[in-house]
């Protein structure tokens, strides 16, 4: 087979010429669409009002937020997190605004669909738009934009709360980790209850697997035995190898790193199945649909919610100002979570903005160093929001108990507490392998 | 063996479910030959349609009863969704390339499973199973009533199935175009509503097994995954036997329970979660002795 | 079909003239506006047969290449992927297309390509296995032979199977990858945490890094860097399928039965469909997450698949040009439904807690697209290209 050599050259004459003319654009997006008066040189920021605007004087600083929103699994969460931010940043407006700015956290919303690709896609159409992100939902997902984040100084609120976020300057998290709840639960069983034995069941990862690895180390720390991580798949039928294991190991706590449906065919079958030790769910393994599932009963009885904030109902101006900005929505925990994650941000752009900074995303960076408390308004310590020591763990857990009369079904057990093993614990990197 | 025979139940519950999904498969692929992807979006379907209509006929009817006629009502409602997405997007397809049609059901799939899963909203919603997941002792065995639920469903719908195939007309036309359809129409048979029938009867099908699958835990989003664990079971039985779907249904839950309850006891190694993805290794081995399945037709070659 | 039969002249005899080895000249030349006049069999299989596919040809290359001054970068950040996933699809057109054996098993391929790239290549230093061998020319070459032998080893199975049974087979495939890439998580990082990706180093120049005095950012080099892999592959698969090997993987698809009595070796021929259709998904694994940089077991499922399998249908099962332009309406479908059409349906809700809103129309019409695209042209973007040279043909007259 004889390839045609003219055509050959002529191919590889043709593309040598459109590379050299390739090199005229390039290099030309640097600083974008930075403020009319000059003042202040970062991309997303204007001078003219937001669409829609609050306050029709004050200039527009634009969020944006990259969520799973339609047909990822965790779409459920998504879309509670994103409205309450919208009305976070609503009420900020109400209120005036930050600094002579209206924020717009509406107009950049993007789909992920969970899909690390997808969420760098759009990370890489929304970027020259916006400030900063109000929400970057995921652990892979986040994590396939982090590298593009740090190098152009983009800092953002994530939507998880996996112990790795702890030692990223970049990203805002909030509360405590799944690893640091974990060990605060093990903790407070051991103390109460006199707890023996430990598992842990969940999703491998980020999620699952940071909690177990915080379990397995306060048992150790404890000195009481780590029965096992059994790693389970989503699925409400792919649970039977984990209640198995649940019901012969028999341990006095089971620290659970699933979702809700998971959880509530894992404790109602292991109920059924005669275990009566005590489940400890980690954030996302609750919502209140679970007290109308079959496994509402088992769930009252056993089950302690670990989490790094007060439910939905809890009694603090934070909760209570959400509640009236959100109105009439069914109570669900996603909505708590998105309006406690905007906290930090709120903190840092007040404080870029009225503060000695260069007014650029790098002066954002540095004002997000500078943080020494942010006022979560009750729902966190203003100490959470510490950013400037090295080790700047936020080690204090909210543990909740079912309660069918609460508004999202959880009210609290035991304020934010921190047991001996999260307090000892020398955080070096995420606590889950990978 | 107490362990091994209740994991043997449970298997034959899930596995109940993996059947009325395998048929609802072989059934279209009889009638029209192409596998259709639309399967998923047909059983979320019927599994959200039967949890907005449970508690509608509950405040008539006594409990238990509302929920097995809102799941009829729901295969109902689903099968004639499937009637009408068969007619418009897919019937224009015949004689056209089989696997081009299976893209098209898989746009089909997208597109309807995005809108029903918008109706499910922000949580699980319960699907008003009366007896949850509670158990039964049956000779010393305790065994969840949605499992016999299920074993009972199966049984049911397999032998309705059973009489329609063999005993009505147009079950006698369905099965005349699966076997020639040019035959059939040249002795008067409406092939397309063959088509439309043998989707209408996957859609309620599907929209049966959705339901009853929801019985544990309640409706969620990612609760079309199981219609894909149905795959094997037709392959295991054979694209075109309806009882090998059967079969093939039951033989994968039950491998899929019994891995998930030994498989850390006796093989670790192979990591955890292997239950999961059993049922395809269970089709890879079947398929290396009998390449069409336990049940399927040989393909006949001619030169 | 690449390789169309000549057509019989009125009295029974083939139009191939009679070439010698001396008649060069003949065989260049081709009679004006008598595309499917041959008067060689060398001519009927050249690469460019006639001079308006070379014209084509180069002048879709240039404005490949112009696109870079056009386009921002998140744009040509899409067609980068949109390239690569383009080098997929080519492979599985030489299995499905050209060999007729429908394979799902596609996601499978590329994650071995991706992960064979992503530890060769990888820090030696990080968490998952990485042997530090970043030059592009080592790892992209070795992905594609690693899945080629996976292909080899499954392809005894496959060639038992024909049609639906192959198809969920090699889907079976895809659920076991799956499982064993969130379970190694030495390998891979595990599942919901990934691993980084194989450096675009070549000869010490990275493509990934657009230092500040860079007359490129990253992302047009990027851009260039897959537009020239996506040549050098398509032009190897245009090779492939005119070839001895890509003409029995034809008689294959056309009619296996026939091809066993003309002296094809059946089971070889539709191993070697599968090596060489792996070995270009593992390249396009290899390449296809350095643009992101970054990538995690679960994005190796069946949707992957299945996405590389609509686009060698809607590009037109058979060609090289039609499963390129396949690939890339598939791969920037959600791209121009989020940026072009959706934001035009201003009455929908952008609240994400609301039905419907826009995220879950997005969805939908991404769906119904691939529907209605299908419906009204089955044969794909080749059959649209196929109507439009005929209704050129024949103009004026319509029949």
């Amino acid at each position: 087979m004889r390839i045609n050599k003219l055509g050959l050259q002529t191919g590889a004459v043709l593309a040598a010429l459109a590379l050299v003319a390739t090199g005229c654009r390039g290099g030309d997006d640097g600083g974008g669409g930075g403020g009319g008066e000059g003042a202040i040189d970062a991309p997303g920021v204007t001078s003219e009002p937001c669409p829609d605007a609050v306050n029709q004087d004050n200039g527009c600083i634009y969020l944006g937020t990259i969520s799973d929103l339609s047909a990822g699994p965790f779409a459920a969460l998504g879309g509670p997190i994103t409205d309450a931010q919208a009305a976070f940043w609503q009420r900020v407006n109400e209120d005036g605004g930050i600094e002579g700015y209206d924020i717009d956290a509406t107009e950049y919303v993007r789909d992920n669909l969970y899909n690390p690709e997808t969420h760098s896609q759009l990370y890489t159409e929304i970027e020259p738009d916006v400030l900063a992100l109000a929400q970057t939902l995921g652990s892979p997902t986040t994590l396939a934009i982090l590298d593009r984040m740090k190098e152009q100084s983009v800092i953002g609120a994530p939507a998880s709360w996996t112990s790795l976020w702890g030692f990223e300057d970049n990203i805002l998290e909030s509360g405590s980790s799944y690893c640091v709840d974990a060990m605060n639960a093990v903790d407070y069983y051991v103390e109460q209850d006199d707890a023996q034995s430990v598992m842990a069941v969940g999703f491998p990862g980020d999620y699952g697997g940071d909690g177990a690895a915080g379990a397995e180390a306060a048992a150790e720390a404890n000195g009481i035995e780590f029965a096992e991580f059994v790693e389970t798949a989503p699925g409400a039928e792919a649970q039977a190898g984990a209640v198995s294991a649940i019901v012969r190991a028999d341990p006095d706590v089971v620290i659970l790193g699933v979702g809700p449906t998971e959880t509530a065919v894992i404790v109602g079958q292991a109920a059924a199945q005669g275990y009566q030790g005590r489940f400890v769910g980690l954030a996302p393994t609750w919502n209140p649909a679970l007290l109308e599932s079959p496994a509402a009963e088992a769930l009252q009885g056993l089950f302690t919610h670990a989490g790094p904030w007060g439910s939905f109902g809890t009694d603090t101006p934070g909760h209570e100002a959400m509640r009236t900005a959100l109105g009439d929505v069914d109570p669900n925990d996603g909505y708590t979570s998105g309006w406690a994650w905007s906290y930090p941000l709120k903190a840092a752009l007040e404080s870029w903005l009225s503060g000695d900074y260069d007014k650029t995303r790098e002066g954002l960076v540095e004002a997000v160093g500078d943080l020494e408390s942010v006022d979560f308004e009750g729902m966190l310590p203003e100490e959470a929001g510490d950013r400037t020591q090295d080790n700047d763990i936020f080690r204090q857990t909210v543990l909740s108990s079912v309660d069918p009369e609460a508004d999202a079904g959880l009210t609290v057990l035991q304020d934010f507490t921190e047991g001996p093993s999260a307090a000892g614990f020398d955080f070096t990197g995420a606590c889950f392998e990978g | 063996m107490t362990e091994f025979l209740e994991a043997l139940i449970r298997g034959l519950g899930i596995g109940s479910v993996y059947a009325l999904l395998a048929l609802g498969f072989v059934i279209i692929y009889k009638a029209t030959r192409v596998v259709s992807f639309a399967q998923p979006a047909f059983m979320l379907t019927g599994a959200v349609v039967t949890s907005y209509l449970t508690p509608a006929l509950g405040f008539v009817l006594v409990t238990g009863l509302s929920f097995f006629l809102s799941v009829a009502a729901a295969a109902i409602v689903t099968a004639l969704l499937a009637l009408v997405l068969e007619r418009v997007l897919v019937r224009p397809m015949v004689g056209r390339a089989v696997f081009v049609i299976a893209i098209i059901t898989l746009g089909i799939d997208i597109a309807v499973r995005t809108v029903v899963t918008g109706y499910i909203g922000i949580g699980a919603r319960p699907i008003g199973f009366p007896w949850g997941i509670e158990t039964i002792q049956v000779l010393g065995l305790s065994v969840q009533i949605r499992h016999l639920v299920m074993m009972g469903t199966v049984a049911l719908l397999g032998g309705l199935l059973y009489l329609f195939f063999q005993r009505t007309p147009f079950g006698l036309a369905m099965r005349a175009a699966a076997f020639d359809q040019e035959a059939a129409m040249t002795q008067g048979v409406s092939v397309g509503a063959v088509f439309g029938t043998s989707w209408a009867l996957a859609g309620g099908l599907a929209a049966v097994a959705g339901a009853l699958v929801s019985t544990g835990a309640g409706v969620d989003r990612q609760l079309w995954v199981i219609a894909l664990i149905a795959l094997p079971a037709i392959i295991l039985g054979g694209l075109d036997s309806l009882g090998g779907a059967v079969i093939g249904g039951l033989a994968v839950g039950v491998v899929e329970q019994l891995v998930g309850s030994y498989q850390r006891d006796y093989a670790p190694w192979l990591g955890d979660n292997v239950a999961t993805v059993a049922p395809y290794a269970l089709m890879l081995l079947v398929l290396l002795v009998r390449p069409y399945g336990l049940f399927g037709t040989p393909e006949v070659r001619r030169v | 079909m690449s390789t169309t039969l000549p057509p019989k002249t009125e009295d029974g005899s083939s139009p191939v003239a009679p070439a010698t080895p001396t008649d060069r000249r003949a065989k260049r030349t081709r009679l004006w506006g008598r595309p499917a006049f041959f008067q060689s069999y060398e001519q009927q299989l050249a690469l460019f047969d006639t001079w308006s596919k070379r014209v084509g040809v180069a002048v879709v290359v240039v404005v490949g290449f112009a696109l870079t001054q056009v386009f921002s970068d998140d744009i040509l950040r899409s067609l980068a992927l949109a390239f690569v996933l383009a080098i997929a699809a080519l492979g599985l057109n030489m299995v499905t297309g050209l060999a007729g054996q429908v394979s799902l098993g596609h996601a499978f391929f590329i994650g071995i390509g991706a992960y064979t790239a992503a530890a060769i290549s990888g820090d030696p230093e990080a968490r998952t296995i990485g042997y530090g061998i970043e030059e592009m020319w080592i790892w992209l070459p070795a992905a594609g032979l690693v899945a080629a032998v996976f292909g080899v080893i499954v392809a005894p199975i496959a060639t038992r199977l024909r049609g639906l049974y192959l198809a969920i087979v090699t889907l079976g495939l895809v659920f076991l990858g799956e499982h064993v890439f969130r379970e190694w998580s030495s390998l891979t990082g595990g599942a919901g945490v990934g691993r980084s990706a194989a450096e675009p180093v070549l000869f010490g120049f990275d493509f990934s890094d657009a230092g500040s005095d860079s007359m490129f950012t990253r992302d047009q080099q990027m851009y260039v860097l897959m537009l020239v892999l996506l040549l050098v592959f398509a032009l190897a698969a245009r090779n492939i399928g005119r070839s001895k090997v890509g003409r029995s993987f034809a008689a294959v698809r056309d009619r296996d039965m026939a091809a066993e009595m003309m002296g094809i070796d059946l089971p070889r021929t539709k191993t070697l469909a599968f090596a060489l259709s792996s070995f270009y998904a593992g390249c396009a694994g290899g390449l296809l997450y350095t643009i992101t940089g970054y990538f995690d077991p679960g994005s190796f499922n069946l949707l992957l698949s299945v996405q590389i399998i609509a686009m060698v249908l809607i590009g037109g099962a058979g060609t090289v040009s039609g499963t390129i332009a396949g690939a890339l309406f598939v791969a920037m479908l959600p791209t121009i439904v989020r940026n072009l059409v959706a934001p035009n349906l201003t009455f929908i809700s952008t609240l994400p807690s609301e039905t419907p809103n826009v995220f879950q129309v997005e969805q939908i019409l991404y769906g119904l697209l691939i529907v209605v695209f299908l419906l009204f042209e089955p044969r794909g973007l080749f059959g649209i290209w196929v109507r439009f040279r005929t209704y050129w043909k024949s103009w004026p007259f319509s029949y």
